[in-house]
């Protein structure tokens, strides 16, 4: 396969075939997308999803630069060496080069499970990718989306067939290196499937990147079931925009939990679409912010069908000069009768100087539903440490018990396997600086 | 010198809160192997000297002198209280969502033993014990914290703690109110059992039904941020049958003269 690359200006017409091995769809795709970013002035400061973060952070300063990328040839010396370590079913690995590395247990390999990087799904006919790519998360959701639609240069593309129960998770890692991550994932899974997925951004060694914009989308095949947990930990000095949305199908059940531990800006748009009857979403989130670190979640429970579920609990910790905005919509269509929706966000305050804002925002277009929706905002009990020094605690461990105490009813929530790895989450950053 | 069987003394204490004088100079010394109690009428004191002994931040000591075991109790903060061996069972135990019952007393319990590994290996056999004893399900042992427990359940709690910690000198807040007549004799035989000829027990009460369980040495009497009277276990017979009024009369008299 011969991959050419092309030069590319900043100017909207400069816009040419960025990687020649992509099939022409998504040649296309990322031109109008590329217009589209170019197009569309700043976000306006006065709709919601702005008010709390400055459009400025993302802006990409030279998108040239995020494309002008040679395809790693899969064999050579930049595929990335990947072992599938036991309690996975599939671990992938992907850089903003495009650089890969996937390994799938075999079992699954035989039963239809298929893990690839983006870019070489997009080039197999083989797999949805086309009629699935950008449709929950395309061109018109947004000026980053588009950018992010227009010049990915990392992600995955996940297909689980039919009738396929993967019992242990596949891990994706999106590593950034030295330069701006344009990571987009695709997840379709098939009719009575179940899959757990944990798509972490930015892993452990984070090293800084000046910029991440990552999209994924899931769709969820009929009577399926999906763990979906994303984990944003960039290094504290990368600003992040992550667009999340899952399609949830008639009668499937999706888990989906995000974890936002690391970055500098962090702005979280975490989503499920109810789209069939029976479909239930529960969705669960825990955000924890140090240093100057501005956290901006947004989550969406849509219901666009009946007899719809969805659950939402939302943790903010925030301590030295953190703050947080944490806007919530639950959208209940006209016809989307006799759908439940909860949502709750809670915020622990650890230290003066710290700020958290809690926007509940229901839009509702039918009587038949029923929707409960609570937030607080607040410090640390002092009555709670003064009991727990009592019984010997220390100022810190107090504290630290008192945190823990805060998030443990949410990590409760999640699969017992996942527990432990939030839990850690939680400690290393309560001990952290 | 000091005297190694007193194991609490005050001397003259008054305590502040929210700006208003509420404990106006009191003392008391309290022996190894003894039991006190304190009777008094509603918001005479008795729960803000508690707590100001135990080092809550709302409630200062604005003077006065508090020893335990010898050592200057004021100088120390909640935590090194509790390490240096003073317990207080609260008049209405705080919940704390999130922290399992085990979890938190395996902290506690890990923070007096000074290192020694087998504390925390026999925890489990410990805690399981003292379960029984007070007749607490073990399921309680993975619940969060006071957490939806009746007033009954919290003061069993509050007594398992002091059970767990073993403290040189105990207060206990009304852990008696509150309690059906059952539970009032398993709680009793929990303070028993824990009480030795090593430490000590300042029960404040408002009843002498826990009284006839757990025997006190001595009652004194609170009103109005003072000690007024004090006495043996009769004292609490006088009261229980007179009420408050005589001694009330009795003191406002002393005053006048
Ligand atoms: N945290 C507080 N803030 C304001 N006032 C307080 C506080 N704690 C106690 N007080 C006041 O101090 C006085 C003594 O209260 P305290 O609770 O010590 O009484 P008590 O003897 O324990 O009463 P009870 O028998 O009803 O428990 C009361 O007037 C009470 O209102
Ligand atoms: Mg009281």
């Amino acid at each position: 396969m011969v991959m050419n690359t092309l030069t590319l200006t900043n100017r909207k017409h400069g816009f040419r075939a960025i990687r020649q091995g992509e099939p022409e769809w998504s040649h296309e795709q990322r031109r109008r997308a590329w217009e589209s970013y170019h197009d569309a002035p700043n976000p306006d400061r006065i709709t919601h999803l702005w008010r709390y973060t400055k459009p400025e952070h993302f802006l990409i300063s030279n998108p040239g630069e995020a494309m002008l990328r040679d395809v790693p040839s899969r064999t050579g010396s930049t595929g990335i060496d990947t072992t599938l370590s036991s309690g996975y079913s599939a671990h992938g690995i992907s850089r903003a080069d495009l650089s890969v590395g996937i390994a799938v247990a075999d079992e699954y390999s035989r039963a239809g499970l298929y893990v690839s990087d983006l870019h070489s799904a997009a080039a197999d006919h083989r797999y949805p990718v086309q009629e699935h790519l950008g449709k929950l998360v395309g061109e018109p959701f947004g000026k980053f989306e588009s950018a992010n639609l227009a010049l990915w240069n990392a992600g995955f593309f996940v297909f689980v067939p039919d009738n396929t129960v993967v019992r242990e998770p596949i891990y994706l890692s999106h590593q950034p290196l030295d330069e701006v991550l344009l990571s987009r994932s695709l997840v379709v899974i098939g009719r009575n499937s179940e899959v757990t997925i944990i798509d972490d951004y930015g892993s452990d060694v984070a090293r800084p990147c000046p910029l991440a914009n990552s999209v994924m989308e899931i769709f969820t095949g009929d009577s399926s079931r999906l763990r979906y947990i994303s984990l944003s930990r960039f290094n504290e000095t990368t600003p992040s925009i992550f667009t999340q949305r899952i399609r949830a199908d008639r009668n499937s059940h999706v888990l989906s939990v995000f974890g936002s531990f690391g970055g500098s800006v962090t702005k979280v748009n975490a989503g499920a679409v109810l789209a069939g009857p029976g479909a239930e979403s529960l969705m669960y989130g825990l955000a924890f912010g140090d240093g100057r670190q501005h956290l901006d979640h947004h989550t969406l429970h849509h219901h666009v069908s009946g007899e719809t579920h969805s659950d939402l609990h939302v943790k903010v910790v925030l301590k030295d000069n953190s703050d947080s905005a944490y806007t919530g919509l639950i959208r209940i269509e006209e016809k989307a009768d006799n759908s439940q929706a909860y949502q709750e966000n809670r915020n622990l305050l650890l230290n003066e100087g710290t700020r958290a804002e809690s926007v509940p925002e229901l839009e509702i277009l039918t009587d038949q539903v029923s929707c409960t929706h609570g937030a607080t905002v607040g410090p640390i009990d002092p009555e709670m440490v003064f009991y727990l020094k009592s019984r010997g605690y220390s100022n810190d461990e107090a504290t630290r018990t008192v945190v823990t105490g805060f998030v443990e009813p949410t990590i409760r929530l999640l699969p017992d396997d996942l527990q432990d790895m939030f839990r850690g989450l939680v400690r290393r950053k309560l001990e952290g600086k | 010198m000091h005297d190694s069987d007193l194991l609490f003394s005050m001397r003259d204490v008054h305590v502040e809160v929210e700006g208003k004088e509420v404990v106006k100079g009191v003392s008391l010394d309290i022996r190894r192997g003894e039991k006190h109690a304190i009777m008094g009428p509603n918001g005479s004191g008795k729960s803000s000297l508690a707590n100001a002994l135990a080092g809550h931040p709302a409630y200062s000591i604005t003077s006065g002198t508090a020893l335990i075991a010898g050592r200057d109790l004021l100088q120390m903060d909640a935590t090194e209280r509790s390490l240096a061996g003073l317990f207080l069972a609260f008049q209405y135990p705080l919940a704390i969502p999130g922290v399992t019952v085990a979890n938190f007393l395996r902290a506690a319990v890990k923070a007096r033993s000074n290192g020694d590994e087998s504390v925390i290996k026999d925890f489990r056999k410990t805690i399981k014990a003292n379960f029984k004893l007070l007749e607490i399900d073990d399921s309680f042992a993975t619940r969060y914290l006071n957490e939806g427990f009746s007033g009954g359940e919290k003061k069993r709690l509050e007594i398992l703690q002091m059970l767990m910690l073993k403290p040189l000198v105990a207060i206990l807040d009304e852990t008696d109110s509150g309690l059906d007549i059952d539970a009032l004799k398993v709680v009793s035989k929990g303070i028993n059992y824990s009480a030795s000829s090593d430490n000590s027990i300042l029960l404040v009460t408002h009843y002498q039904r826990i009284l006839d369980y757990v025997r006190p040495n001595y009652v004194h009497v609170m009103m109005d941020g003072r000690f007024v009277r004090s006495g043996g276990p009769e004292l609490a017979l006088q009261l229980e049958s007179e009420g408050y009024d005589r001694i009330r009369e009795e003191t406002a008299a002393k005053v006048e003269v």
